[in-house]
């Protein structure tokens, strides 16, 4: 059994490409999700793989950053979200009524398009989720701090000043705070919601870094709005429109090569 | 990575159940306040209930009884409200409930009549022409006005202001008869200053210079008011008053209760006009300008339209809380439950008439209902009055938002 | 000649009369608050300035001597007439008199007029002719003075010595007594002691000649203070006014609450005001939490938070009738029938008191709290909520760990204005538990200490009756100016921390959206 199916020789099927169970961190088979009786996604199955960097692209309201929302149930908290289909992390359904939620969503991570620090300080931040899980020593903890914050590359710009309030850090160091917060409860996957759109190109430059550094332990899967980043960091990308799945392959060949008209027309910037 | 975390089943299960807990706790406790708030109006619908209908022989009242006059008395006068004198007499029930709910319109009209244009000029003054350093001062002190107990405003009007005016009725008339000449005065002479003098004197800090000018102009008033009652009145006010027009004066009467609760009043209208008029999108108000108007003319024909339904919410706010004020009217107002015309004659308001007599009304009676029903009145029309200015003020807001303004 | 023409074309165009107008309207306003709150400061703080004591000679040769209180035009208009405050109020049957001013031949401010303030009666002013001790001893002149001031000073000791054995020793022992304790010699001799000291009082009297020439004798234990104003000078005067002040801050009301001080209205209506917030806090911001965080957010939460916001707006009056009808009337009646049987008919809980008019008034406030902290809360942006929980938080710990901090300036916002609200209100609490006069405070060395059933007296209702239901109005008047002062400073000062708080609040958020 090989790591990739190579699934190019079947031309009806969205997918370039597909994982082998073993390979893939979340599976997704048939997920449809709506607002009401607004559709946001229609009949999406496809499979992330483990320790690597999976982009969606597509245009404004295609249903990308939904799709990343259903990996940790944030849209649990909307009453109106009608859902169905599976969402497996690890093989698991991450839906079933044996998950509890707070530890899905320790185990998937997410990252958002503002950086959101919480009113504390710098170190409180990070503590925060630690806290949650507790049984720590306060020198592990502080171990865990310095660690996650080092694999953010945040350490030598706060080292000094870890008690002060984080909304005293620049909008890219808070960016790299959040990672930081995230990393420090363990996560096994890292969602990232355009987490450098608010943010100056050499801010920019440093997440895109920090974010090929981090596949190496971490399933990271990152929604953009911008090709060429998605280009830059991600090892797949999946086209989505109008809710649908409609291109999924490596990103070398989807940017390219793209099989599909409508993913051509977008990567080039022609729109219908 | 150091060692992953340790999550523990046992505490990931405490946690859960501690935030069920409190998902259970929250709801009941909100709904259960929420609740016994609603619970109010329910009371009091319960408990005037029995006043109509009961199921035995205990007395009831006949909504005729408190709508219509007496027989054999025609006029004004035959609609009496005198609960203790007559209940459980054999004298026919004089309880009509007709003159209080005059005096309670009487006293809120006449605070309206006074605060609305105070509040409303105020308020255009402040939202168009007013300097935002003084703007960002004066809108705390206003608010500060608002919170001024009733029971002051009540003593200070019923007792200083009322008996002051007994005397010196031709001072006050003479003050209200100068107020806005004195005001047009200031502002011409102010389009003749040189222009030094004008800057020195902006139109946005009018509210402030102005001070000194209106004290200037209630001197004039004071000074002039004895050759103006000789001239005007054959020297005595309140004798020509009482001959020509038949007006009595009563020391305490609604021309107090309305200039006291006018006051009182105004502070509220204000700020939500004021925020009704500066939350006109900047783009309107400016585009009128380019045009070549005015800012009044702009204000005129560009702002209140658009900001009208805000500003009638702020009416009826106002009009709701000069409906339900209490003790302002118990102490300015003489409380005498007459339907007369004449304002300087004293009222009986329904809220007084509550505070007054229910402490001595006892549990269950007749009195008790019947001032329960003028308590459930009051609530109707204050809860109406304050959901229609609401949906007015919520449509108003989306409208804005619909024009692209609001900051 | 050009010059000047090009810079009247630069003048601001003219804006008419309606602006003019509309300036003139906060400018009244203002002048309005400005009115109030200065008639406010002079005569509530005047009221305490030892003022000057006149003696007026009349046309007709009679005399009288009292502090002038104003001068009026007289109502035919023929002139004007000043009202002088004469006190002796025991002796003449009134403690005013109106003068024409015509009628006036002299007016001169001796030094050696002395006021006299006394336990009843108000006050008595005069010349002091002489002291006569207990033993017969009589003194006149300069030396009188100074016996006399001994004399006060020794007299207040021994009130306070009084008071210390009476509030310390002999109440106990009388509670001990009832309660089957081993106490009688102790008490008799307290009670003995007592008497003694009593006695030690009573003994003396001064000699007093008025403006009119009357001698009369005052018991020296009647009188509280003695003062010459016409010989103080502007610091002693203000020395006095700084203990009068004190004294109106710190005392019990005297003379059916036309002298004395507030002290047990301030304690009530900040007990009460106390209480009010205990309850409407945590109910409160619970009600918004439930209406903002867990509530589904349909068509009836909406219409349930528009129903919240007008219960703000329905009067207070309506708030002291539901308050009179469920708790008075309804729990309190059912709470005598069950567990104070023995003391009905008259009732323990079953009538206004501490208890219900806390309730009351945290009904009444409930709504402000709400919407305030409601506010607060909606102010919050969504992504703190999301980072949170995408942390792994469960929705209790996201509450507790990162909004409700964040909303607790809102919350206390809504709190504060809630206690400025209910300090001010006075109609709802005439229908459920003020009184006139309370001497028992709610808060004893009694079991359970805090007496939630007993009536209370309050700021706002002091001035209500202490203007409107006094036998001499004109003599309570300044104190009910006094009253009216504290209680709008107190109102000042609250809502002035909501607006600090308010502003606080803004700008932080300001930091938060700088991005």
């Amino acid at each position: 059994m090989s790591f990739v199916q190579d699934l190019s020789s079947s031309p009806d099927s969205a997918a370039l490409i597909d994982f082998s169970p073993e390979a893939s961190s979340l599976a997704i088979r048939g997920l449809s999700l709506a607002y009401g009786d607004k559709p946001a996604l229609r009949d999406l199955t496809l499979r992330i793989p483990r320790h690597r960097v999976t982009a969606f692209i597509g245009p404004s309201g295609c249903g990308k950053s939904t799709l990343l929302r259903v990996f940790n149930r944030l849209h649990d908290l909307n009453d109106e979200v009608v859902r169905t289909g599976e969402v497996r992390l690890e093989g698991e359904e991450i839906h079933g009524p044996a998950v509890a939620v707070a530890e899905l969503r320790r185990r998937v991570g997410m990252v958002f398009q503002a950086p959101n620090p919480f009113p504390m300080s710098i170190h409180d931040n990070v503590a925060f989720g630690l806290r949650l899980q507790g049984g720590l020593s306060k020198r592990k903890q502080d171990d865990i701090i310095e660690w996650a914050l080092r694999s953010a590359a945040l350490w030598d710009e706060v080292k000094d000043r870890l008690r002060a309030s984080a909304w005293s850090l620049s909008g890219g160091q808070q960016q790299r705070l959040v990672i930081a917060r995230t990393l420090a409860v363990g996560p096994e996957v890292l969602l990232l919601d355009e987490p450098a759109s608010a943010l100056d190109p050499i801010s920019t430059l440093k997440i895109e870094e920090l974010i090929r550094n981090l596949k190496t332990h971490l399933t990271l899967v990152l929604v953009t709005h911008n090709m060429q980043q998605a280009a830059r960091v991600s090892d797949y990308t999946a086209f989505l429109q109008d809710g649908e799945l409609v291109e999924y392959g490596p990103t070398d060949t989807l940017f390219t090569n793209p099989r599909l008209r409508r993913t051509e027309n977008y990567i080039t910037g022609r729109m219908a | 990575m150091p060692d992953s975390l340790p999550p523990s089943p046992v505490r990931r299960r405490l946690r859960q159940g501690r935030d069920r807990l409190a998902t259970v706790l929250v709801t009941a406790g909100g709904i259960g306040v929420i609740a016994a708030l609603l619970a109010i109006g329910v009371f009091l619908a319960v408990e005037v209930v029995p006043l109509f209908w009961s199921g035995g022989d205990t007395q009831t009242v006949s909504p005729r009884a408190l709508w219509s006059p007496l027989q054999a008395e025609d006029d004004l006068a035959g609609y009496r409200w005198d609960p203790t004198a007559t209940l459980g007499t054999e004298e026919p029930a004089r309880v009509s409930l007709l003159p209080l709910a005059w005096g309670t319109l009487e006293a809120a009209a006449w605070a309206l009549l006074i605060a609305v244009p105070l509040a409303l000029g105020a308020a255009a003054h402040s939202a168009l022409f007013m300097s935002p350093r003084l703007r960002s001062r004066l809108k705390p002190t206003l608010e500060l006005m608002e919170a001024l107990p009733g029971v002051v405003i009540g003593f200070v009007a019923g007792l200083v202001l009322a008996p002051w005016l007994e005397r010196h009725l031709a001072d006050g008339l003479a003050m209200l008869v100068l107020l806005v000449p004195g005001l047009l005065l200031a502002g011409a002479l102010w389009s003749r200053l040189p222009p030094r003098l004008q800057q020195a004197l902006p139109l946005g800090w009018a509210g402030l210079w102005l001070l000194p000018w209106l004290l200037l102009v209630l001197a004039v008033a004071l000074w002039l008011s004895p050759w103006l009652e000789a001239w005007a009145f054959g020297g005595d006010l309140r004798q020509w008053l009482e001959v020509r027009l038949g007006l009595d004066l009563a020391v305490r009467n609604a021309i107090i209760v309305g200039m006291a609760m006018g006051f009182a009043v105004m502070p509220s209208v204000y700020s939500l006009a004021e925020d009704a008029l500066s939350g006109v999108p900047r783009s309107l108000s400016e585009g009128a300008q380019a045009l070549g108007a005015s800012r009044w003319q702009t204000l005129w024909r560009v702002v209140l339209p658009a900001a009208s339904p805000g500003v009638f919410a702020a009416v009826m706010i106002g009009a709701g809380r000069a409906v339900g004020e209490t003790m302002i009217v118990l102490m300015a107002s003489g409380n005498a439950a007459l339907m007369t015309w004449n304002p300087l004659d004293g009222l009986r308001s329904l809220a007084a008439t509550i505070a007054i007599e229910l402490p001595e009304a006892g549990p269950d009676g007749l009195h008790y209902r019947l001032l329960l029903l003028a308590a459930l009145l009051l609530f109707l029309f204050t809860f109406l009055v304050n959901t229609l200015a609401e949906l007015v003020r919520t449509r108003l807001t989306r409208r804005y938002r619909r024009l692209g303004g609001v900051a | 000649m050009r010059l000047a023409k090009r810079s009247r074309a630069r003048l601001p165009r003219g804006e008419g009369a309606g602006a003019w107008l509309a300036a003139g309207s906060v400018a009244l306003s203002l002048l309005a608050l400005l009115a109030l709150l200065s008639l406010l400061a002079i005569r509530g703080l005047g009221h305490f300035w030892p003022a000057s004591i006149a003696l007026v000679a009349l046309d007709d040769g009679r005399q009288l001597a009292g502090e002038q209180v104003r001068e009026v035009p007289l109502p035919d208009g023929t002139g004007r007439e000043r009202l002088y405050r004469i006190g002796n109020r025991d002796l003449d049957g009134t403690r005013w008199a109106w003068v024409p001013v015509s009628a006036i031949a002299a007016v001169s401010h001796p030094p050696e007029l002395m006021v006299l303030e006394r336990h009843r009666w108000g006050e008595a002013i005069g010349r002091l002719v002489a002291v006569e001790s207990e033993t017969g001893e009589r003194l006149e002149g300069q030396a009188a003075r100074a016996v006399l001031e001994n004399r006060m000073t020794e007299l207040a000791s021994l009130r306070q010595a009084r008071d210390t054995l009476r509030d310390e020793v002999v109440l106990p022992r009388v509670q001990a007594l009832q309660e089957g304790g081993d106490v009688e010699r102790e008490l008799a001799t307290a009670n003995a002691r007592l008497r003694e000291l009593q006695a030690a009082m009573q003994a003396g009297h001064l000699t007093l000649e008025t403006a009119s020439g009357e001698r009369w004798q005052v018991p020296l234990d009647q009188i509280l203070r003695v003062r010459y104003p016409n010989a103080m000078s502007p610091l002693d005067k203000l020395v006095v006014w700084g203990e009068g002040v004190w004294r109106f801050l710190s005392e019990g009301p005297r003379a059916a609450n036309t002298a004395g001080g507030v002290w047990p209205a301030i304690f009530g209506t900040v007990l009460m005001v106390m209480l009010m917030s205990i309850l409407v806090t945590p109910f409160g911001v619970l009600a918004a939490i439930y209406l903002n965080e867990v509530a589904h957010q349909g068509r009836l939460t909406r219409l349930v938070r528009i129903a919240v916001r007008n219960l703000a707006g329905v009067p207070s009056i309506v708030y002291g009738v539901f308050g009179l009808g469920v708790f008075v009337y309804g729990i309190g009646g059912s709470l005598d029938e069950w567990f104070f049987d023995a003391a009905l008919p008259s009732p323990t809980f079953g009538t206004g008191g501490l208890l219900w008019a806390s309730l009351t008034l945290a009904l009444l406030t409930l709504p402000v709290v709400i919407v305030a902290t409601e506010e607060g809360l909606a102010r919050i942006p969504d992504q703190q909520r999301e980072g949170a929980l995408a942390l792994g938080a469960t929705r209790l710990e996201m509450l507790t760990r990162v909004v409700l901090p964040m909303a607790t300036p809102a919350m206390l916002t809504g709190v504060i204005l809630a206690v400025a609200r209910a300090a001010g209100e006075v109609a709802p609490l005439m229908l459920v538990g003020v009184a006139k006069l309370a001497p028992q405070v709610p808060v004893d060395a009694d079991f359970p200490f805090l007496h939630l059933e007993r009536k209370f007296m309050h700021l706002g209702y002091h001035i209500f009756d202490a203007a409107f239901h006094g036998g001499d109005v004109q003599a309570a008047m300044p104190l009910v100016y006094a009253t009216a002062l504290l209680l709008v400073l107190v109102i000042l000062v609250l809502n002035l921390t909501a607006i600090f708080l308010r502003h606080h609040l803004s700008t932080r958020h300001g930091a938060l959206s700088r991005r």
